[in-house]
């Protein structure tokens, strides 16, 4: 069996010209720091009072609304906000909801009355659909969801109210901090490559083989157990590896980023993505290329 | 903060392995990881390493009032924390069950077996007694935390020496280390607690279950014996039910696997009184590798190693032999060649010829050009044959 050696080598330092512009502006901070010695300013989240100079507790940037001053954090746990779309997984099943985790302070509530009944069906929750709670989603389970509210102790409330939420069938499972997922329009997509992805906002990333079919009544409820092609399997073992590389090196998470490293790992082997040196070519051009996009 | 839960795909990866009889790391059904026993510098302070779950344990004294109903035994408190440096999971200061049946099963161990001689810990009978505090802390998490900690405990106790006492009627004199040579506890024998992990409804049992190991598994066994074959303590935990040829079977093991345990802290203890005694160095920062910037040092990692020779031969016949460098006339351009490198000229020293570096290595692709051509460049004619067009070197 043949193993694999690598020296250790020096790691080039990536910044392009065109990010440099952007960080003039953030004010970073660090745990510990002084943001300033005004009393005037109120504080806000991530920094505290430390002899009348306003000091940063967490590492992230300033931000300043009027006379209010809060530090958000660069790396934290997923902090929920109506509309989001998160996935996350079944920890318990309790009466009339089920918990899920999805990388947040506190575990996220799925009540019952959030989600859609088989057959589409709209009627007040029986005491016997509580019993065939368990028939539908167990611990262990993935779920696609958004946010509907927000309890007073930050907990979420999710809802599956929509066709294209529910359970999760065959894929993969990506997990990458929430700071990174853009929020845009919208967070399903049918990549041209030939898998489908989710970028929940949270964090968690789900890629899935595109769907034959649109079956209309299933809902979130049929999950497929047919086997999944080898080309598709391919297609979605090389696009978890791109989203390895690009969480690592801190490129913003959104379909096109995710194509275009797609595209610039094409000449290098599924495996050869997650080296060092190869991860940086790959990154390199696609921030080349998202910087022709948007220019 | 809770721990990710496991995945499904995870679970069943885990018990289909168990069902083939293959483990994460390789080892065999029966095969405890690798046990690192060390001592600190102080008495009765050890830390036990088995495999990545590290256990610290530290035995400390303290003359105490005895109990009532016992005037003429000392105390054993024993006490073990989880702290979130173990695993993410732990909460501080909070009650779990993990924490109780670890805490109670310590005890059941070490206190009930009555493997330290509690009478010969009275000073006075019905007033002073020396209470024994055993802290276990545990300092990383990757499965099996009981085994660790009764393997440490027990290690610390047979370890830690009290200071002396003398007597004079109703007086006490406690001798510092200084004045009088401390004294080791009076230990009958060696406890040691021995996990079997259930899976499959009680079909298939693993010892030593690593922490991914630990959260699949249904049932749980801890048998605690010592090396004369005398069972301390049985307990079972999760719900699943046992056979009796099951649980006689477990037994076994155990007693050959407390048998090996048990002289491995002897060596240890053995090991660590040879260097006190002969004033060497000795404690933890001795026992610790040195982590050398130079250097790079992993732990072994267990390859296949079956047909390597025939693998190898294959590869090696099938690629090509490699080409030959031949020193040929260098084609530059139609018309134009380049045999050999030609040398520096060695007339006129200029003031500037020291510091000209001497290029010995020339591709066969790149051309190195040393004229006495007082052009800025040499350009080679048609140069659509050529490649590149390179500065001469001045001289």
């Amino acid at each position: 069996m043949a193993v694999e050696m690598r020296l250790p080598a020096v790691h080039k330092h990536i910044s392009l010209a065109a990010s440099q512009s952007n960080q003039d502006d953030k004010h970073l901070v660090v745990p510990g720091d002084v943001i300033t010695s005004d009393t005037g300013f109120m504080r806000g989240h991530g920094t505290y009072m430390d002899e009348d100079r306003l000091t940063a507790s967490v590492a992230g940037e300033v931000e300043r609304v009027n006379k209010l001053i809060c530090v958000r954090p660069l790396k934290t746990r997923y902090n929920g906000e109506v509309g989001d779309v998160v996935i996350g997984r079944i920890t318990e099943v309790q009466q009339k909801r089920w918990k899920v985790e999805t990388n947040s302070r506190l575990d996220s509530v799925l009540l019952l009355s959030s989600v859609n009944l088989p057959g589409g069906e709209l009627r007040r929750r029986s005491a016997q659909d509580e019993l065939a709670m368990r028939d539908y989603l167990q611990e262990g389970d993935l779920i696609s969801a958004e946010v509907q509210s927000i309890f007073s102790d930050g907990a979420l409330s999710l809802h599956t109210r929509s066709l294209k939420y529910g359970k999760l069938g065959q894929g993969v499972l990506v997990f990458v901090s929430p700071s990174i997922v853009k929020r845009q329009k919208t967070h399903f997509h049918n990549l041209p490559c030939g898998a489908s992805i989710i970028l929940g906002n949270n964090g968690y990333v789900w890629l899935y083989p595109t769907p034959g079919q649109q079956d209309e009544e299933a809902g979130g409820y049929y999950t497929s157990m047919e086997p999944v092609s080898l080309s598709d399997r391919e297609v979605i073992s090389r696009l978890r590896n791109c989203l390895l590389a690009l969480a690592a090196h801190k490129v913003l998470l959104y379909d096109t980023s995710v194509l275009y490293c797609y595209e610039a790992s094409l000449p290098q082997q599924i495996k050869d993505i997650l080296k060092p040196e190869i991860m940086e070519e790959i990154i390199l051009e696609t921030r080349q290329r998202l910087v022709e996009h948007e220019g | 903060m809770r721990d990710i839960p496991l995945s499904n795909c995870e679970r069943r990866f885990l018990l289909k392995a168990i069902e083939e009889k293959k483990r994460l790391d390789g080892r065999q059904t029966y095969d405890y990881r690798n046990i690192k026993i060390t001592f600190g510098t102080d008495y009765g302070c050890c830390i036990v390493e088995l495999g990545r779950t590290r256990v610290l344990c530290q035995v400390s004294c303290e003359l105490v009032p005895p109990k009532d109903s016992r005037p003429t035994e000392g105390i054993m408190f024993f006490n073990l924390e989880l702290s979130p440096m173990a695993s993410p999971a732990f909460e501080p200061n909070r009650q779990s069950e993990l924490l109780v049946m670890l805490n109670r099963q310590l005890e059941r161990c070490l206190r009930n077996s009555k493997c330290i001689d509690t009478e010969s810990l009275c000073v006075v009978s019905g007033e002073k007694v020396w209470q024994i505090r055993v802290d276990v802390h545990v300092l990383n998490h990757d499965g099996n935390l009981m085994d660790a900690a009764s393997i440490a405990a027990i290690s610390a106790l047979s370890h830690f020496r009290r200071p002396d006492v003398a007597i004079q009627g109703r007086d006490i004199t406690v001798f510092s280390p200084e004045e009088r040579d401390p004294i080791p506890l009076s230990i009958y024998h060696m406890p040691i607690c021995v996990s079997f992990a259930f899976f499959l409804q009680g079909s298939y049992l693993l010892v030593d279950p690593c922490e991914r190991e630990e959260r699949v598994k249904d049932g749980l066994l801890v048998i605690a014996m010592n090396k004369h074959r005398e069972i301390c303590s049985i307990q079972s935990s999760g719900g699943i039910m046992l056979l009796k040829d099951q649980v006689l079977r477990c037994s076994k093991i155990a007693s050959v696997k407390v048998s090996e345990i048990t002289e491995l802290i002897n060596k240890a203890l053995e090991n660590d009184r040879k260097i006190r005694k002969e004033g060497g160095k000795f404690g933890f920062a001795e026992s610790m590798p040195k982590e050398r910037i130079t250097t790079l040092k992993r732990d072994e990692a267990p390859v296949e190693m079956t047909d390597v020779k025939e693998t190898a031969n294959e590869i090696v016949n099938r690629t090509e032999t490699p080409t030959e460098a031949v020193s040929s006339p260098v084609l530059v351009a139609m018309g134009t060649a380049q045999v050999g490198e030609g040398i520096v000229n060695s007339w006129g020293l200029d003031e500037d010829e020291e510091d000209e570096p001497q290029t010995e290595d020339t591709k066969t692709d790149e051309v190195l050009v040393i004229s006495d051509s007082e052009e800025e460049e040499v350009v080679i004619l048609n140069e659509e044959a050529q490649k590149s067009t390179k500065p001469s070197k001045q001289k």
